[in-house]
């Protein structure tokens, strides 16, 4: 029956102009354009700026200082709810240090972001108008959301004292709580808009014309990967932003309290920013193995051609920042005379840093001529080879994380020594763990990464990282009843470090930029020529990928700007706190 | 104060510079890139900018001592590996082809294979990883796909226009496929038969296998674009006659949903969304009403598609042509 009905070719006419006819009723019935059909012409040219590079600084600076402004209130709330649990009262007042310079942040942040919506009018005037039509709820939300976080932020900031001791501080902790709460809802609707432009959703996938659900539009493919890797790192970030500052501040310091004060500032930015770097690996992994889920294409164009040399980029940026975090630990081990224990182990694990950051940087295929390919028999070193895969990067990494988790370790325990019966038995457990899971991240990187399917190469991380997780726990539990009421045999003697580790910490927030950076780079430029994929072409004369060494150039650049703005919001500060103390 | 900020400004300066020099120097390693061309010939030389820039083919193929990537076979003279380029090579590998195939193939047809179907022949050594390149964000049009071929023929092989312009029948069907990609927006077939086997299946037939809740697709490629479109996004606008709802209403206060497939004297026979089959004796029924508001395929089916799947599904959907 089913056969004759579609065979039927009098009904399948009909049918067509039924359907023909119904096409029309709904086009007429339709409610939004269709994503619009560009041409160079349609993208303004304006006194000779050239249109992407200005939109690409300009939205780069804002997403620095969006992310050190979201950053810093939530490990201020943290900082300020443990002074307030301990009654020590210099927890506060590093707290309220820290809001103080994102305070001149959080203005540029807004200029910067009122810049890019000027940039984008005036530049790409029909991209501005179809994302507006597309978002137009979250953006007027968005906007009212802004005051919310202002006035919470302006609260918080300016009513510190006023809030202090009692009910109030819990008056003035849960307004941080929704100026955190609102700084993160923010922050979602920017990624929606973001991720829209990768991976659309609830537009007609024919025309780009939206469907009617801004919901479906927000809650695109790649919208909660990306919301989960950029708050621990904006966490990463902020910390190593506030962790220069107190470098800064440690160098230009003349008094010894002063030193100390800032000494122990920059060592509790750098356990914020390596608390954020930790987990930071495995959030950007979820969000590529997204990328590749929803594009294999996009994928490719990612991970492989000219975008895979990024990647070793990003290895050498990711090493700088795990040797700062390790130098930075080691210099701080003098502050105490008990760290002659443990100095003689810290060339061993310098060794096992480098030799980690040597593998991650180990590039898959290499870029040899001719001549050398032949003499090499083939792309691949017949030792090094091996170490260009994943497996390879995946057990780089976590014996890597390891290795900073054991310099903080001994830094932790330089100053005293365990009292209690069973310490030696501790000690030894803890480091069966530390062998027991490097042994075993080995063991799953090189078994299930060269003598199993392709399949496990990859599911194996996860055995990995919870080795790892496993490491880091359990050796903090055993610390922490281990060194419960220990016995303080070398104080801890704050500013007794060198000059040099401060610039650890500089090299720190420095790295950290320039990677944030590239990697905004990336994400972007994986789009090719669309301003969202699939749905809007890139019609303008800069419908193309730029080389490494191009995108570097206007990184760099963005980058010296920002670190301008900020040395400039530093000096501000300093110049704020003279002013505060002759008062 | 102020000479602390120098230093730190020069450090911080140095630091940054030496991670631009590392672009400048994988940049330097890998030879750059060029830029996209706009509008292209069907010509050699167009397809060599495409093969050079917007294809992006030079991410995974060298061409002889031009280039440096490995992924992919060498379309140049390299090694004992490739002692032919790929212009003379598409004609043994046609051979091979037609041997294992049983079909005609010419060295065009080889190569525009290649491109359309690169997972069809697999060079010994390599994987099949090519990406689709006629999908996002590659998205080459058929004219520049037809470019592409032109310039790897100019490399050691005779370059046949004709034979690009007027294809085979085998290379008809694949520049039909690559043409259907890019009306449906850019879709990958490829994925959109993996999407129509994980989503369509169960309720449309396609050559003989699924199920018949929904109309027989295996002509789907004959329908406009537009209407294909609607059928998926807005099904209550597209329903084929045959296919419209149906409410039937017992006296015993019970409704059954579906298409009607059998209404005569004896009763009515209704097709549910479920596949159960319900059959109402006339007797029983007290309404009998098609629900013109309501499609048997679910109105939220885009809901379970990202925009990729449904192009790739459109796509595949556009290849369905059977011959009459």
């Amino acid at each position: 029956m089913y056969e004759s009905d579609i065979a039927n070719a009098e009904e399948a006419v009909k049918s067509e102009a039924k359907a023909t006819e119904a096409v029309k009723e709904g086009e007429k019935k339709a409610e939004y354009p269709p994503a619009p059909k560009l041409t160079a012409a349609d993208y303004p040219q304006i006194g000779g700026f050239n249109s992407r590079i200005l939109v690409w600084i300009v939205a780069q600076l804002h997403l620095w200082f969006a992310a050190f402004v979201l950053a810093v209130p939530i490990f201020v709330l943290i900082i300020e709810a443990i002074g307030m649990a301990t009654k020590d009262q210099r927890y506060d007042n590093m707290a309220y240090e820290f809001i103080k310079v994102s305070m001149a942040a959080y203005s540029i942040t807004a200029i910067m972001g009122g810049l890019l919506t000027f940039s984008l009018l005036i530049f790409y005037p029909d991209l501005f108008k179809y994302l507006t039509s597309l978002f137009s709820r979250s953006m007027l939300a968005y906007a009212f959301l802004f005051f919310a976080e202002s006035a919470s932020l302006y609260v918080y900031y300016y009513g510190w004292h006023w809030l202090e001791g009692g009910f109030k501080k819990w008056v003035h902790l849960t307004i941080g709580l929704v100026l955190n709460f609102v700084g993160t809802v923010l922050m979602l609707f920017a990624n929606a808009w973001v991720t829209f432009s990768m991976s659309p959703n609830g537009v007609d996938p024919g025309t780009g014309a939206f469907l009617g659900s801004e919901w479906d539009v927000i809650h695109n493919f790649l919208w909660n990967p990306l919301n989960l890797h950029r708050v621990v790192a904006n966490i990463a970030y902020g910390g190593s932003i506030i962790g220069a500052y107190a470098a800064y501040k440690f160098l230009g310091s003349a008094s010894k309290e002063d030193r100390a004060h800032y000494d122990w500032m920059g060592y509790t930015s750098n356990i914020i920013a390596v608390g954020g770097l930790l987990p930071l690996p495995f959030a950007g992994y979820w969000l590529v193995k997204e990328i590749y889920a929803y594009s294999q294409q996009m994928g490719i164009t990612l991970m492989g051609g000219v975008f895979a040399w990024l990647f070793i980029m990003q290895a050498v940026l990711i090493g700088a920042l795990f040797l700062s975090v390790n130098y930075y630990l080691w210099c701080g081990m003098g502050r105490s005379e008990g760290s002659v224990r443990y100095t003689k182990n810290i060339k061993w694990i310098a060794a096992a840093v480098v030799a980690c950051f040597l593998v991650w940087f180990t590039p898959h295929t290499l870029v040899l001529t001719n001549q050398e390919l032949k003499a090499l028999g083939g792309p691949y070193h017949k030792y090094l080879g091996p170490l260009g895969i994943m497996p390879a990067k995946n057990t780089a990494v976590n014996i890597m994380i390891i290795m900073t988790f054991l310099s903080f370790t001994l830094y932790r325990r330089v100053n005293k020594i365990a009292t209690v019966s069973w310490a030696d038995a501790g000690s030894a457990v803890q480091a069966a763990i530390f062998a027991g899971g490097i042994g075993n991240i080995i063991f799953l990187g090189v078994y299930h990464g060269y003598f199993t399917n392709t399949a496990y190469k990859v599911a194996s991380s996860i055995p990995q990282v919870s080795s790892t997780a496993v490491v880091i726990i359990a050796t903090l539990i055993i610390d922490s009843m281990m060194f419960k009421g220990a016995k303080e045999v070398a104080p801890l003697r704050w500013g007794n470090v060198p000059a040099r580790s401060q610039y650890a910490l500089f090299t720190l927030a420095v790295s950290f930029t320039w990677l944030m950076g590239l990697m905004g780079y990336i994400r972007s430029g994986i789009r090719q020529h669309w301003h969202v994929n699939s749905i809007m072409r890139d019609n303008s004369i800069n419908a193309f990928t730029p080389t490494i060494g191009y995108a570097a150039q206007v990184v760099t650049l963005a980058a010296v700007i920002f670190m301008a703005i900020v040395i400039f919001i530093f000096w501000l500060s300093n110049i704020s706190s003279k002013k505060s103390a002759a008062h | 104060m102020g000479k602390v900020i120098g230093k730190i400004f020069i450090f911080l300066l140095a630091t940054v510079f030496v991670f631009m020099w590392v672009g400048y120097a994988v940049t330097k390693m890998t030879g750059g890139e060029k830029k996209a061309a706009g509008a292209v010939e069907i010509t050699p030389e167009g397809g060599e900018t495409i093969f050079w820039g917007k294809g992006r083919c030079f991410t995974c193929h060298s061409m002889g001592e031009n280039g440096s990537a490995v992924r992919c076979p060498n379309l140049g003279v390299w090694g004992d590996k490739f002692p032919l380029p790929i212009g003379k090579r598409a004609e043994s590998r046609a051979k091979e082809r037609q041997a294992q195939t049983g079909l005609p193939y010419t060295a065009t047809d080889y190569l525009t294979e290649c491109l359309a179907t690169p997972g069809a022949y697999i060079v010994e050594g390599y994987k099949n990883e090519m990406a689709v390149v006629y999908a996002p964000p590659i998205s080459l049009s058929l004219h520049e796909i037809k470019a592409v071929i032109l310039y790897l023929q100019s490399q050691g092989g005779e370059v046949d226009v004709n034979a690009v312009n007027n294809p085979s029948e085998i290379a008809k069907k694949l520049h039909d496929k690559i043409s259907a990609a890019g009306a449906a927006g850019g879709g990958d077939p490829g994925h959109g038969e993996e999407v129509f086997k994980g989503s369509c299946v169960n309720c449309h037939m396609l050559k003989g296998e699924g199920g018949k809740i929904g109309p027989d697709l295996s002509n789907a490629g004959n329908k406009p674009l537009k209407f294909l479109s609607e059928s998926i996004l807005r099904p209550v606008d597209a329903i084929t006659p045959g296919y419209e709802t149906w409410v039937v209403e017992t006296k015993d206060n019970t409704k059954a949903i579906g298409i009607k497939t059998k209404d005569d004297a004896q009763g009515v026979e209704i097709l549910k969304a479920t596949g159960d089959i319900v059959t109402v004796a006339r007797a029983d029924i007290k309404e009998l009403t098609q629900d013109k508001t309501k499609s048997l395929m679910p109105e939220d089916m885009i809901e379970g598609l990202t925009v990729k799947d449904f192009q790739d599904v459109l796509a595949f959907m556009m290849m369905q042509k059977e011959k009459k």
